[in-house]
This record gives C-alpha cells, structure tokens and sequence, in this order.
C-alpha cells in the first residue's frame, strides 16, 4: 500500500491549442513554438496527443523536448494505426513508434494506448491488446478502454500481473461506456483522464462540443473524494489530465484541481 | 489582434487517375496498373500504380517501354474527364470545414487553409484527420495528409510520406525539418537552377540554406530572394479557392474526335479568345501572357507563351497572341486531342486615358465593337455573337 499523500502531478491532454491564447491561459501574442515552454510554468505534466493522429518521429520528439525543462514529464498517446485503425501493417507500425518515441523515454511517464469504443472484450480483441502490451514491454503502459465490456477482474489481474496502468476516466455516464473505476493495477502509477461531462457533445461527433465542459469546484472535490483518494492508497505515484481542452477549460480545470490537493 | 501561426491542410490522392480507375473498378485493384492511350500509335504513360512505378514505370515514359519494363500490367485509357470529376467530388467533400481550398486540375492534390476554425472543427491535425476519413469513406479514396503552417511545408511532408501516411509539421519546426531532406524534394525551383545546384554540390535544402541571401543573389540573380525563404521553409502564398493557375484565367476544350486540321484548332481558339476577353473587360484587368497547350493523341503534350508588355483584353490583339502561341507549341505532325488557352500575369486596366490618344482609327473601330458585342453578350448570352471565324 502506497502513502496517503504519493504524489499527483496534473497536466492537460495537449498544449499547443490557440484557443488557449483567446482562453487566457497562454498571453495575448502567444506563438505556437512558444507554448510548451510557458505551458511547462505551470504543469509538470502533459499528455501529447498529436502522437496518435501522426506516427511519432525521432527528430520531431527531440526538438519538442529541447523546449521543456529537463525535469518535465510526457505521455505519448499510442498512434491511431495500433488502435483506431489497424488496417496498416501493425507490426512495422509498432516498430516505427518505438523507434519514435525513443528521445522521449528519460522524460516519459507513460505510453497511453487507448483503445476505441468499437474494441471490445472477445478472443481476437484480447490476442491483439496483449500482442500491444508484448511489444511495449519496456516501457511504462497506461491503457484506457473505452467499452464497458472490459471491465473484469480478469481483464484488471492481466494487467497487474505486467504492472500495466488502467486508466480511470470521467465522462459522460453511457451504459457502454467503460465506467469510472477507482482500480490500480499497476502500483507505480495510476492515470486519470478527466473528458468532461457533455452528454450532447459527446454523442455529436464532433470534437469542439464532445470536450466542452467546465467542472465546478464540487464536482472536482467530490470526484478526489470518491476516487482519488483510494487511488493514492494504492499507488505510488500518479498523473491526472485535463482533456476538456475547449475554451481553454482543461488549463483552468487543471489549476483547480491542483489547489484542491493542497 | 495577435499574429496567428497558419495551419495549411494538404491532401493528396497518390496516383490520382490510378486511385480514381480502381475506385471505378475493383479487380483494377490487386494488379499493376498503368493509364495511357492503348490504341494511340507512340502513346505514352499518363499515370501508373505504385507497384509499376516500382518495376521502372514512369509518367511520360513510350507505353511500348511500360509494357516491357512491368508486363503484368493491366493498361487502361485515360479519362481525364473523369478524374476531373472525381476532382470535384474531393473538394465538394472537404469543403464544409473551410471556404479556402485551393484544387489542382486533376491531380488530387489540394490546400485547405483552417486558420481560426478551431472553435467550429477543433484542433487542425482532427481535422485533417476528419477529412481523410471522410474521403475514404465516401468516395474511396485515401488521401495522403499534412499540416504546415505553409503551403510550402505541408506539400513537402507529402512528398515524405505518400503514397500512405501523414504528417504535422509544428510552427517553429519548418527549417530543422527541412535541413536533412534532399533538394529534389523542394518545389518551385527550375531546373536550371537545380543544374546550378548540383554543379555547387548542394544536396540538401540545408546545404542550401547555409547560403546568405546575398550569396544566392549572384547565382540565382531576382529568384536568390525567393530561393532564400523556401529553403527555410518560408512561404507567404496564400490558399487561394478554386483551381490553381496562378493569377490566370483557363478555358479548355477536348475535341471529340482527335484533329490535325489547323481550323479546328483555330476554331477553337476563336471561342477561347471570345470568353476570356469577356472576362478580362467585366473584371477591368488587362492579360500581359498568353498560354497555349495541346495534348497529342500519344498522350505528349506542348505549351508555348507570348508576352504582350501592356497587357491587353482586346480580342483581337489575344487572337493573334494565341495563334502565335499555338503555331510555336505545336511542332508535331501528330493528330491534337486537347487544347487550353490561359491568360494570365494580370494588371488593372488602366482607367485613365492617354493625354494624346494614340489609337489608331482600326483600334478605336475594334474597341467600339467589342463594347458592342459585349452589350449583346450580357443581353443575349454569350454565345449569341462572335467571329466568323469560329465557326
């Protein structure tokens, strides 16, 4: 059993937003290539997303990291190719993020593979998630399911037994969606993505309204209440994410949460 | 209001006329393919799929040359008017996220600049992400994507990738990206100016962007400027919408059956000289060049230009610059399957006159006419007058 205060580092999913200059967040005249070292001010932590819609390269992730503090943390989305669309050669893509991704490994805190809604619990699904986890296996894991149907104890032992993180996320409440779950299976870390509670947006497809959710300070103080707290019994460390990144909410959401721990 | 990065979307269908055949037909899909005209005496190759391109096929290359070099593959004709269609239907697709999206002709490449859309569609690579699952899924096709915060970049990123793949380029990161690739991947250079580069043995754009300013200005002389900036992946073109010709302005006919008689082509002209002439005059701009191309029924293709300093949108005057461009571009005793007219280089029309008039009675007589024939024009419809020699 972890302490009672193992450290929280909080971050948002991604950075490099515009909307965040019109938001507040960065200052009026903010550049792009300028972002991540103001944003590095402020969190500790961030979660890179552009990772999953493009294959991670070696050169790009070096001349990111030259703008961050040494001591910043990252997590690399999984590309989309290994997940959402895995009509390409899996292998040779596997092959080429991990080349990808290496720059980063001193500074990583974990790979997130996060699986589809359409992914679910069955024979052809688990060969494949387990043929991912084979293949990552030397470096830190968090996954995050997003069908209800893998929310087992089979599917959380599998997972401590490689020391792999399951992700514990708050969204919108769906039966199908993989429910908000206080479950450490990886005493390391555990990793929290907060999407927002937009139940119109999230069925909208579109992603401006899907992530556009304010939490109030109750709410943030009830969800540490109810899952942070037993999470930081168990684990050791852990990240939490902002992803609802519209109108610059994640940055503000994120400070809040942060003044909530103290 | 702050400066904002750019986010330019390029999308591009590798081997378009290939990609849109095997759309058209699918057991085209598992075999080398290759688009020329089979019957055409010297034809040569109009397009091909990457599996002949990698057993030596090339565009441009004899047919007879193709058929040896990958002889399992299958030859279709090509159906320009098809890929123009197809060409329509990708931007018809991705129009509804920006009103700027800048096409090719039929070549499956286009821009689409998304700066400042993100409240409406959210972050430029989800779009660009949107819009090739959307061009896969409706018209089955799959786009190679990029993201730069040029015109420039985004195009180079594709060269990288295609024929699958994608790639974002981030704002800040366009020299380092640039430095290590080969200078055969930059574009808008001549080819002389790439002799001139291979002779210094400059291999890399870095190579080239070592080079002052001023440096460059003596090899490359008005174009060392330019040349400075792409090589550091500096490109302030913006995305402009409808189909690229520059500042020009294009009329193209395809003759039903392939002619050699100079009247057709005459003919033809004619029509051409009438409606971009129109044109000229209802935008109160004058055309300083003039562009003729004819496609050869072997697939061959000649372009020739002739510059009129003062720019002109006189009928005539554009007839006789076209026929001159036309006598200079075709130089082969092969039938014309195609012919395209572009004026372009355009500058206002100066709206002040002369202080002495130096138009000769014959100039003043074709101006008169051709204000009245633009009247009945606008009345009638434009095919309601013209020159007997249309006909």
């Amino acid at each position: 059993m972890a302490d009672m205060h193992s450290q929280v580092l909080v971050g948002t999913s991604g950075y490099s937003y515009t909307e965040w200059v019109d938001g507040g967040f960065y200052p009026q005249g903010t550049r792009t290539p300028e972002m991540l070292a103001l944003y590095a001010q402020t969190f500790p932590v961030v979660e890179l997303n552009y990772t999953w819609y493009q294959m991670v390269r070696a050169e790009a992730i070096s001349r990111m990291i030259a703008r961050a503090p040494k001591d910043f943390l990252f997590a690399a989305k999984l590309t989309r190719t290994l997940t959402h669309e895995r009509d390409r050669d899996w292998k040779e893509e596997m092959v080429a993020y991990r080349e990808g991704i290496k720059p980063l490994q001193q500074q990583l805190i974990a790979i997130l593979i996060q699986l589809p809604p359409d992914f679910i619990w069955n024979v052809k699904n688990r060969y494949y998630l387990a043929w991912l986890l084979d293949s990552l296996h030397d470096f830190p894991v968090a996954v995050e399911f997003r069908h209800v149907s893998w929310a087992r104890d089979s599917v959380f032992r599998e997972l401590e037994e490689r020391q792999v993180t399951l992700v514990t996320v708050d969204a919108p409440s769906f039966s199908k969606l993989f429910p908000c779950l206080a479950v450490v299976t990886n005493p390391s870390l555990f990793f929290v993505r907060f999407h927002g509670r937009n139940l119109q947006g999230w069925q909208s497809g579109n992603m401006q309204q899907k992530f556009d959710y304010s939490y109030s300070i109750d709410e943030l103080q009830q969800w540490k209440e109810s899952y942070l707290q037993p999470l930081r019994k168990e684990a050791k460390k852990g990240v939490v994410f902002f992803n609802n990144h519209v109108r610059g909410q994640a940055p503000a959401n994120a400070k809040l949460f942060e003044n909530l721990l103290g | 209001m702050s400066a904002r990065d750019r986010a330019i979307i390029h999308l591009n269908v590798t081997d378009f006329a290939v990609a849109v055949e095997r759309v058209c037909d699918s057991s085209l899909a598992t075999v080398p393919l290759i688009v020329a005209p089979r019957h055409a005496a010297r034809g040569i190759v109009y397009d091909m799929s990457e599996e002949a391109y990698q057993d030596g096929v090339q565009k441009g290359m004899r047919l007879s040359l193709a058929r040896r070099r990958c002889p399992a593959a299958q030859i279709v004709d090509p159906r320009v008017a098809l890929y123009r269609k197809a060409m329509t239907a990708l931007v018809k697709e991705v129009s509804g996220y920006s009103p700027l999206v800048e096409q090719g002709e039929e070549d499956g490449h286009l821009f689409m600049d998304v700066t400042g859309t993100h409240r409406l569609h959210g972050p430029p690579p989800d779009i660009a992400w949107r819009l090739r699952k959307r061009v896969v899924k409706y018209l089955g096709l799959d786009p190679v994507w990029s993201l730069g915060t040029n015109k420039l970049v985004a195009k180079v990123a594709s060269r990288i990738v295609r024929p699958f793949g994608e790639m974002i380029v981030g704002a800040g990161d366009e020299p380092a990206f640039l430095r290590p690739l080969p200078l055969t991947l930059l574009p808008g250079l001549h080819v002389q100016e790439q002799k001139i580069m291979d002779d210094f043995n400059l291999v890399t754009i870095g190579d080239l962007a070592r080079l002052s300013r001023q440096q460059l200005l003596v090899p490359f002389q008005k174009r060392g400027g330019y040349i400075y900036d792409i090589s550091r992946g500096r490109d302030t073109t913006p995305v402009l919408p409808g189909v690229n010709h520059g500042d020009g302005v294009c009329r193209e006919h395809i003759f039903a059956d392939d002619t050699e008689q100079e009247q057709d082509l005459y003919r033809i002209l004619t029509g051409f000289v009438h409606s971009l002439g129109r044109h000229l005059r209802m935008e109160k701009k004058v055309a300083r060049r003039v562009v003729v191309s004819i496609v050869y029924n072997d697939g061959r293709s000649g372009s020739r230009q002739v510059t009129d300093k003062q720019g002109t949108s006189n009928d005539f005057l554009l007839r006789s610059l076209a026929q001159k461009a036309l006598a200079r571009a075709w130089t082969r005793r092969i039938r014309v399957r195609s012919c395209m007219m572009r004026v372009d280089r355009l500058a206002p029309a100066s709206p002040q006159r002369t202080l002495f008039s130096m138009a000769s009675a014959q100039e003043k007589q074709q101006k008169k006419l051709l204000a009245a024939m633009d009247a009945v024009s606008e009345r009638f419809g434009s095919n309601s007058l013209y020159l007997g020699s249309r006909l």
